[in-house]
């Protein structure tokens, strides 16, 4: 398996980091340079974590784990209307993203209510698209405890629910945030986002240890690279190319949907590796086989 | 401002006590507010909101937002320029520019002026009610769609529920309507 962190320090022979990682297996997942700093979301393989120590610590950076890495996350709230955004759900969001995530905010058409609460079905597939969903409720224990199995028990992707109330009996449900009218950064707030952080590590670990069991054909962080190669990221796009655990999500425009099929994987073609499906929400989604079903690909 | 909540449970009404205490001030109305009392029904789907409202600020006057400089007038709270300048436009007409961006020249006759700064600006109760309105709006659960307002001389009190609105309810807002009123006499809602 591959250890996703970030790297932060100076430009000075940042290059040689970058050759000890491609050395190593490894891959550069986001880059970015602000004029004498950088900032690297990097990907290796878990037993040269010591090299890259050693790189970073010679070079005078610093490397910080990233426990959500290579997950998409949608935040979903019962709606975008000021009572539920813009806190708790951004600082939420935000804290996940810290943690190495990538986030999506959704709001429900009809979520709102208790008795009146519901999901639709197109609701439902674009938060399966993801790897996991947050479910930001609020304060009333009643309302959580009658719509939560509503909206949440469908869904075929893990899940936890954040509210208000700080017990309740539910799946993966972290209390005492509940409905905000400020910014969560205060120390005892940033303890809460902590507290669901460690909670989402666990929900998010269940769906990591099914892949480790039943391998993937080929990492999609691998898959990301060969996309990338023949599909060069436009400049100033961001994330063109989004990794999940079991797959990626790939924005590209209509007439690119035929290039990523024929990429070729080791001996096979992507197509053969992977499902490639339109995402209802953006781009394309590959899902990659497990090894059982394609056999080895080199 | 005094905000009690109950119904709920110790959660929700502490987290409640917030929230209207937070959203009066962002409107600018805690001032303006005697007493806010909700009761959060969460079982049922029902929530009332009963708001006393006290004292509030005078119009403010062109002489309370500018300072005269000779023939020209200085705005000394923005906020009120665009408001100020309409007024003085839709009455002076031409006879008023505006110079630069809180500067105003005006081409009156001496016995004008003391007229011409009693004009009123902006009367806080012209909108009183439609900020009341919108503060409640905010503060009650978006999904409690269902509305019953019973307004009074001195404020308002609004149902809230996602379902019908039963009998048994509107009797329970009149008898913290009763409660609101009397508030002052007895300290209590």
């Amino acid at each position: 398996m591959y250890k996703i962190m970030m790297f932060t320090g100076g430009v000075y022979k940042f290059h040689e980091l970058k050759e000890v990682i491609e050395d190593i297996g490894g891959f550069v997942l986001q880059e970015m340079v602000m004029q004498t700093e950088t900032m690297m979301h990097l990907a290796f393989p878990e037993e040269e974590e010591r090299r890259i120590r050693d790189k970073a610590k010679e070079l005078g950076g610093k490397l910080k784990d990233l426990p959500l890495a290579g997950a998409e996350i949608m935040i979903v709230v019962p709606s975008l209307g000021k009572h539920h955004a813009v806190y708790p759900m951004c600082d939420i969001a935000e804290f996940l993203r810290r943690k190495g995530a990538i986030t999506n905010m959704m709001g429900l058409a009809r979520g709102v209510g208790k008795r009146i609460a519901q999901m639709t079905v197109q609701e439902k597939a674009i938060i399966e698209e993801c790897d996991a969903a947050v479910f930001v409720l609020g304060d009333f224990k009643e309302c959580i405890e009658e719509k939560a199995p509503k909206l949440c028990e469908s869904l075929n992707v893990p899940y936890m629910i954040v509210g208000g109330p700080p017990d309740l009996d539910l799946p993966h449900y972290v209390g005492g945030v509940g409905r905000r009218t400020r910014r969560m950064n205060r120390k005892a707030d940033i303890d809460k986002l902590e507290e669901m952080t460690a909670e989402f590590k666990e929900v998010l670990g269940g769906r990591i240890e099914e892949i480790e069991e039943d391998p993937l054909a080929a990492s999609p962080l691998f898959v990301k690279e060969m996309i990338e190669m023949t599909l060069p990221p436009k400049a100033g796009e961001e994330l063109p190319v989004v990794i999940h655990l079991d797959g990626l999500r790939v924005k590209i425009e209509e007439g690119d949907e035929g290039k990523i099929r024929d990429i070729e994987i080791g001996k096979r073609k992507l197509s053969e590796i992977s499902e490639i499906k339109k995402s209802l929400y953006e781009g394309y989604l590959v899902k990659i086989l497990t090894e059982a079903v394609t056999g080895g690909i080199f | 401002m005094d905000v009690k909540v109950e119904g709920g449970d110790e959660f929700a009404n502490a987290s409640y006590e917030k929230i209207c205490d937070d959203i009066f001030r962002d409107i600018g109305l805690r001032s303006n507010i005697d007493r806010a009392y909700m009761y959060c029904n969460a079982a049922e789907h029902v929530f009332i909101i009963s708001v006393k409202i006290g004292r509030v600020p005078s119009p403010v006057k062109v002489w309370d937002v500018t300072q005269r400089e000779g023939d020209k007038l200085r705005i000394t709270d923005e906020k009120y320029a665009p408001k100020l300048l309409a007024l003085m436009w839709d009455k002076y007409g031409d006879r008023v520019q505006q110079i630069s961006r809180l500067v105003i020249g005006f081409e009156l006759k001496e016995e004008e002026i003391p007229d011409f700064n009693d004009l009123i600006v902006y009367d806080p109760r012209e909108d009183l009610n439609t900020r009341v309105l919108d503060g409640i709006d905010r503060i009650l659960p978006e999904g409690a769609r269902v509305r019953y307002p019973m307004p009074s001389t001195e404020g308002i009190t609004i149902i809230a529920s996602e379902n019908q609105i039963a009998e048994e309810w509107k009797e329970k807002a009149k008898e913290i309507m009763r409660k609101m009123a009397s508030s002052k006499a007895d300290g209590g809602a």
